[in-house]
């Protein structure tokens, strides 16, 4: 089968999306399909530029390709799935949160003049549109799967993706510190460790990833003098990151109500629990609260007192890490290609 | 963002004024809204945008078809056949010239023979006999920077018609809880059906009361109330002395209720359509009544659980009678559809749902041009840029799929 992955591509960044794309394109392949990564560089403002990046993939013809069909688009995130097929499945990975969830929030992007609200309204229009004409739709979570619901009245199934195939090695004695992996940008909320972190001497952190939010952090971690107990170490290689996974007591990811979030999959593959918040979202969907790791309120000192009941119980933390791994082991690039592809 | 509504409203009978003054709180608590006084022939200055609520009735609606032509807004599209509107905007007014347009525009050469027809009274008035066929709803649609209308039904109507704007499906509100009052109907007659609202032949009266005398063999004591003012076509004078019939005139709004609450089914029968959304259906759903409806428009979307449905056919007063005599004779099955019909008004026609949409839709035309000239301006320099020139098949399908992705004119 011959078959376009579409993806949206913001420049010189790299995350989760990219890693999903890549790796669905990868395992396209090893079951001998003809499959190409089709990417347009993506830039969502100012103002009303969502759109203008969504009528670009409109414009696409990818019905052939040298006078051979293409047989399957398969779309992921805003605005790749506005493109014309008809054979087009959407695997949903987000709409553009900004109209949604995110609007009139502190993280928005759309003030209050009509231009602002127009555009948030046609991106509305153009999901129930672009969403409504694919032959397929899925979603990578129920969080995803429902915020479509709710806004556009389209339903998708569940199809979680498998995280990404790092060669995880057997969980070390020991660890000591809290590992937070990710981009740094705000709706990630690493502040609310380091806050905790500001009111438990006793705890240590690493925070791997790179983002726009990295001096703010920093700000808060000399302005809590946690210079000796918080290490930034940027972007780490894949060799590195097995590393932390393996050395860490525990992983803390707790973004504003994420789509799906594949680090407490890692974490879990590491055999690591993953300490979350009740409004994250897409980890709720895995992490279970005193079976592989802590659902605790979205304050620092809830996230320091989690941290510290795993510190003073490691027992209690390893069986958690081992239960964690069961739930991510279940998640196969075979079972997401096969229903990916049904008719 | 500050609107500018225009609509009729009470002390006006008429049912988009009743709908005007149920929305207007629900929406003065999302938007700043500047009801607009009638006859005033434009927005007041520093609105964003302009609100018309359009419905069939040049005495209601001419002067906010007028502000409309002078400035574009949002048209709330009560009624999609509008001829009769339009005929009081043109004829009425002594502009014959803008009639025999409006109704080439409609159906070309023959229409415009025909509106010659009439204007020469050598045919009848076409608003009496065939409206349908000859909606003119271009006068108001063309100046519509985007349209709600009430049903699914309605929006075909519209896109068939040659609509490209945005148009956004809001059901009408039901009203969130009403104190009727005592009762106004007297006891003891089951079923008791009523039939509310202006009467006239569209309303299939004649129907009705075929069919009820075929009910009343097996439910001697049953009771049709038929309230509203009638059309004198229908000669309902003679109908209240018929056993089993009760005329009641013009009801204000609480006697309304009363009136509703009271009986056991009501009826809305409805052919030709005009694209309305029937209020008394709202109400009925409200109060959690069984309806009986025709087959037809806007009630082709209520769903099974809640109405009854009476296809317009040579069979439609025996399909009428049937229905009301199964309604009348299974108490079960008028509690269950009256159930389903409170939960399907609390759960489609909330007031707080309603106003929501209207919100979207206000701010979707308020700023649409603003965003379109931002994208198409871009997409024009970069066609300039790279040589496309107007007129290149290539251009064209920019403009289908800036359309397709809803930023195109």
């Amino acid at each position: 089968m011959r078959i376009a992955v579409c993806a949206p591509q913001v420049p010189f960044e790299r995350g989760g999306t990219e890693i999903l794309v890549e790796t669905l394109t990868e395992e396209l392949r090893r079951r001998d399909h003809d499959v190409e990564l089709v990417k347009i560089p993506f830039k969502w403002y100012p103002g009303p530029r969502p759109l203008r990046e969504a009528l670009v993939w409109r414009l696409l013809d990818l019905e052939e390709a040298q006078g051979r069909p293409i047989d399957l688009v398969v779309a992921t995130k805003f605005p790749s799935y506005a493109v014309r097929h008809p054979n087009k499945v959407v695997w949903l990975v987000h709409q553009f949160r900004q109209a949604y969830d995110l609007d009139r929030t502190e993280l928005a992007q759309f003030g209050e003049e009509p231009v602002d609200r127009a555009t948030v309204r046609a991106i509305h229009e153009l999901d129930r549109r672009m969403l409504g004409e694919a032959q397929r739709l899925f979603a990578i979570s129920e969080n995803v799967s429902r915020r479509l619901h709710d806004s556009a009245g389209l339903t998708a199934e569940v199809l979680r993706p498998p995280p990404q195939a790092l060669d995880f090695r057997r969980p070390e004695e020991g660890g000591d510190f809290i590992l937070s992996v990710g981009r740094l940008d705000r709706a990630k909320r690493i502040d609310l460790l380091l806050e905790g972190a500001a009111l438990d001497n006793s705890l240590e952190v690493i925070v791997a990833g790179e983002g726009p939010d990295r001096g703010r952090l920093e700000q808060v971690t000399a302005r809590h003098e946690l210079d000796g107990r918080v290490r930034f170490v940027g972007k780490v290689a894949d060799e590195e990151l097995v590393d932390l996974y393996a050395r860490c007591l525990a992983v803390f990811y707790a973004p504003i109500d994420e789509d799906l979030g594949l680090v407490p999959y890692e974490a879990f593959l590491a055999e690591k629990p993953v300490v979350t918040t009740t409004d994250a979202g897409g980890p709720l969907e895995v992490v279970v609260d005193g079976h592989n790791g802590i659902v605790c309120e979205p304050s620092p000192a809830a996230v320091a007192s989690a941290c510290a009941r795993l510190a003073e119980n490691p027992e209690l933390a390893r069986n958690w890490g081992r239960a964690g791994k069961q739930a991510a082991e279940g998640l196969t690039w075979d079972a997401v290609v096969e229903r990916l592809l049904s008719p | 963002m500050k609107v500018a509504y225009f609509s009729p409203l009470p002390p006006e009978r008429s049912g988009i004024a009743d709908y005007s003054a149920l929305l207007l709180p629900a929406l003065r608590e999302r938007v700043e809204v500047v009801v607009v006084p009638r006859g005033a022939k434009r927005a007041p200055r520093g609105t964003d945008v302009a609100l018309y609520h359009v419905g069939n009735s040049p005495e209601a609606h001419a002067w906010i078809v007028d502000a409309l032509q002078r400035q574009p807004g949002l048209v709330v599209l009560h009624d999609f056949v509008l001829h009769h509107l339009v005929a009081g905007m043109t004829l009425g007014r002594g502009d014959t010239d803008r009639y025999l347009d409006a109704m080439q525009r409609d159906a070309g050469v023959i229409g415009r023979l025909l509106a010659h027809g009439v204007v020469d009274h050598v045919l009848p008035p076409i608003w009496e006999e065939r409206a349908q066929d000859f909606p003119l709803a271009w006068e108001v649609l063309q100046h519509a920077g985007g349209v709600i209308c009430h049903s699914s039904y309605v929006e075909g109507l519209a896109r068939a018609y040659g609509y490209e704007g945005p148009i956004r499906v809001i059901p009408m509100p039901a009203w969130p809880s009403v104190e009727a009052g005592d009762r106004l109907l007297p006891e003891g007659s089951t079923p008791t059906i009523v039939c509310c609202g202006h009467l006239n032949a569209a309303k299939r009266i004649p129907q009705l009361l075929a069919a009820f005398e075929a009910v009343r063999r097996p439910f001697p004591d049953a009771l049709l109330v038929l309230a509203g003012s009638a059309a004198p076509s229908l000669r309902l004078e003679t109908v209240g002395r018929e056993e089993g019939v009760l005329r009641l005139e013009y009801q204000d709004e609480a006697d309304l209720w009363r009136l509703l609450r009271d009986c056991d089914v009501s009826v809305s029968l409805r052919w030709p359509t005009m694209g309305e959304t029937s209020g008394m259906v709202i109400r009925a759903l409200s109060l959690g009544k069984p309806l009986v409806v025709s087959d037809a428009g806007w009630f082709q979307e209520l769903p099974d659980s809640v109405a009854a449905r009476v296809p317009v056919d040579e069979y439609e007063v025996a399909t009428l009678a049937a229905t009301l005599e199964r309604l009348a004779g299974d108490e079960g099955l008028r509690r269950q559809m009256g159930a389903a019909a409170a939960e399907y008004a609390r759960r489609e026609h909330s007031l707080g749902r309603v106003a929501d949409g209207y919100v979207a839709a206000l701010e979707q035309v308020a700023g649409g041009e603003a965003v379109k000239d931002a994208i198409l301006g871009d997409v024009a320099r970069a066609a300039h840029e790279v040589g496309m020139s107007s007129g290149e098949p290539d251009l064209a399908e920019v403009g289908v799929r800036s359309r397709e992705v809803g930023i195109g004119d």
